[in-house]
């Protein structure tokens, strides 16, 4: 590599770096400055200041530990639901020979293909009738099937990788079909899971539409929505503000640092196969 | 395989896949066609009930220029988005593909601006944009770039394009990590072989990766234009649609219809008509690409 080379390269990784780093950075240290610091003239790159106060108002003066634990709850059960149907549908999908499993998977695929926005009408008077609207199970079912798709697509690149013959043994012990699938070629397939765990929990954790049409009750909100009443209810109090955005990026944080590895691994081997 | 084999082999593959199909069935696709119904009523309130009126909302929505406004609007979203977050996600994907201290780290927390709900987007970008206080604004002041505050989303011309912005910085690294594995499935003999012949890193890239590297970012391309094009949260929650509409986006539209208008058979028509033009657009681009090869 020559040292020009070397210098382009440099220069890109700083780039990027700052790019996605430095708005975290100011955003994360932001949260503990006093106010005057925050809306100094010359923002500073080290805070000079330490302060719990804008955490302390959020708490006490919003309903976002409400949505936070909401939030927690529909991510988490729309991450079991997605895993519980994505799973066998994949493996029904790419280890079994049935007729149409080509057309009904690329049918599957199509859900991409159009605005989410144009199912929210329909979908929420649906709902209506059978009396999910402003319950927080119509978003886990909302939040999976937008999920499923991808998560299904992403294990059949985990289950390509099984060779026939280890399936095949483990059948001939016995084993019908199920046992064979949870006790030999699940445990093949854990970083699949984990990539899958991580796209649905992300994408429940993020959405926003579906949660601000079909919860009424604050009480029922998630982070999201009721993030974005708290941003028009605090205009300017920045420091509060901060703080919320802190707290609500710490879950996924946390998640990403224990399986981020196999999320990656997962969306690149999927693209690969 | 016998015949009685494959059948037993069929009923459990749809034991397996069913309760998948069946959320898919009842929350994507029965809404779907229940939008194509509204579409030839008159609804007007999410709910209530409405004559048949065939294609009356079509005729209506096809003559309305606030319509073509807002299509010719997705239209150079979609174009924008493509270009900036192809090019961020390229170049991310060229240096996350070489070796570097650190690398696997980077490679894991580059979706960072992914993983956070878009709610905290806006808001992180709004501050960082803000014109009183902020971040951007003092440093471009004190530094003497601009002479006074810019108003990111004052114009309307500067709303779509910070949008445009925000957007590629949340969606980038998620691209970038789909081209890295389009580079790592290009054998590293090759690059070898060409270094052995005395090509430089341009000529191997020019020579090399772009080409193998082009179905890959053509099938991106579909996948990122389905995507930009739905985009309506951070659109939403930052400008409204405005400022004087320039950032109303068919996303946006069919929700103002819908839930703002009340007229619920008139979203559900442009929503039809969305669906039909990315639906024909899918179609199309993935033909094309099978036919050229690339469909693998």
């Amino acid at each position: 590599m020559t040292a020009a080379w070397r210098l382009l390269l440099g220069a890109g990784i700083v780039f990027f770096v700052l790019l996605i780093g430095l708005p975290f950075w100011w955003v994360v240290t932001g949260s503990f400055k006093v106010p005057q610091e925050i809306i100094a003239r010359t923002p500073t790159f080290i805070p000079r200041s330490f302060t719990l106060q804008h955490y302390d108002l959020l708490l006490s003066a919003s309903a976002y530990g409400t949505y936070l634990l909401n939030s927690l709850l529909v991510a988490a059960a729309s991450t079991l639901l997605t895993l519980l149907l994505a799973v066998p549908a994949a493996y029904a999908f790419f280890r079994i020979e049935f007729r149409g499993r080509a057309t009904l998977y690329r049918l599957i695929l199509l859900a991409y293909a159009f605005p989410s926005i144009v199912v929210l009408v329909p979908l929420f008077a649906t709902f209506a009738r059978l009396g999910l609207v402003d319950t927080r199970l119509a978003l886990v079912l909302v939040n999976t099937a937008f999920a499923l798709p991808f998560a299904i697509w992403m294990l059949r690149a985990f289950f390509a990788q099984i060779p026939p013959e280890i399936e095949e043994a483990a059948r001939l012990d016995g084993g019908p079909p199920l046992v064979v699938l949870w006790r030999i070629l699940l445990p093949l397939i854990a970083p699949g899971l984990g990539a899958v765990a991580i796209f649905a929990f992300v994408s429940a954790w993020t959405e926003y539409v579906f949660a601000s049409v079909l919860i009424l009750t604050d009480a029922l909100r998630t982070l999201p929505v009721g993030f974005a009443g708290i941003i028009g209810q605090y205009q300017v109090n920045w420091g509060l503000l901060l703080a919320g955005a802190t707290l609500a990026i710490l879950p996924v944080v946390a998640l990403f640092a224990l399986i981020g590895r196999w999320f990656v691994t997962g969306l690149t081997e999927g693209a690969v196969k | 395989m016998t015949g009685a084999a494959s059948g037993r082999q069929g009923r459990l593959a749809a034991l397996l896949a069913a309760p998948a199909l069946l959320l898919l069935g009842a929350v994507l696709a029965w809404p779907l066609l229940s939008a194509v119904l509204l579409s030839l009523q008159d609804v007007r309130i999410v709910g209530s009930q409405g004559a048949f009126v065939g294609s009356a909302n079509y005729e209506k929505v096809l003559a309305d220029p606030a319509f073509w406004r807002a299509a010719r609007l997705s239209l150079g979203w979609v174009l924008a988005n493509a270009v900036l977050q192809t090019a961020l996600a390229l170049a991310a994907a060229l240096i996350l593909h070489q070796g570097f201290p650190g690398v696997r780290v980077a490679r894991t927390w580059i979706v960072l601006t992914w993983i956070v709900p878009t709610v905290v987007v806006v808001m992180i970008w709004r501050w960082l944009l803000s014109t009183s206080g902020g971040m951007i604004n003092p440093l471009l002041v004190s530094t003497g770039l601009a002479e006074r505050p810019v108003g990111f989303f004052a114009t309307p011309e500067a709303a779509f394009m910070s949008l445009v912005f925000i957007n590629s910085w949340r969606w980038f690294p998620f691209i970038a990590l789909m081209i890295l594995a389009g580079l790592t499935r290009i054998p590293a003999d090759l690059h070898e072989a060409a270094r052995v012949d005395g090509a430089g890193p341009w000529q191997r890239f020019a020579r090399i990766t772009w080409p193998l590297l082009a179905p890959t970012l053509a099938v991106l391309l579909v996948i990122g234009t389905l995507l930009s094009f739905n985009v309506f949260d951070i659109i939403w929650l930052l400008t409204g649609g405005g400022p004087a509409g320039s950032t109303r986006t068919l996303p946006v539209l069919i929700y103002e219809t819908a839930f703002r208008g009340y007229r619920v058979s008139e979203a559900a028509t442009i929503a039809v008509l969305s669906t039909l033009v990315l639906m024909a657009f899918a179609v199309l681009a993935t033909r094309s690409l099978a036919l050229s090869g690339a469909d693998r």
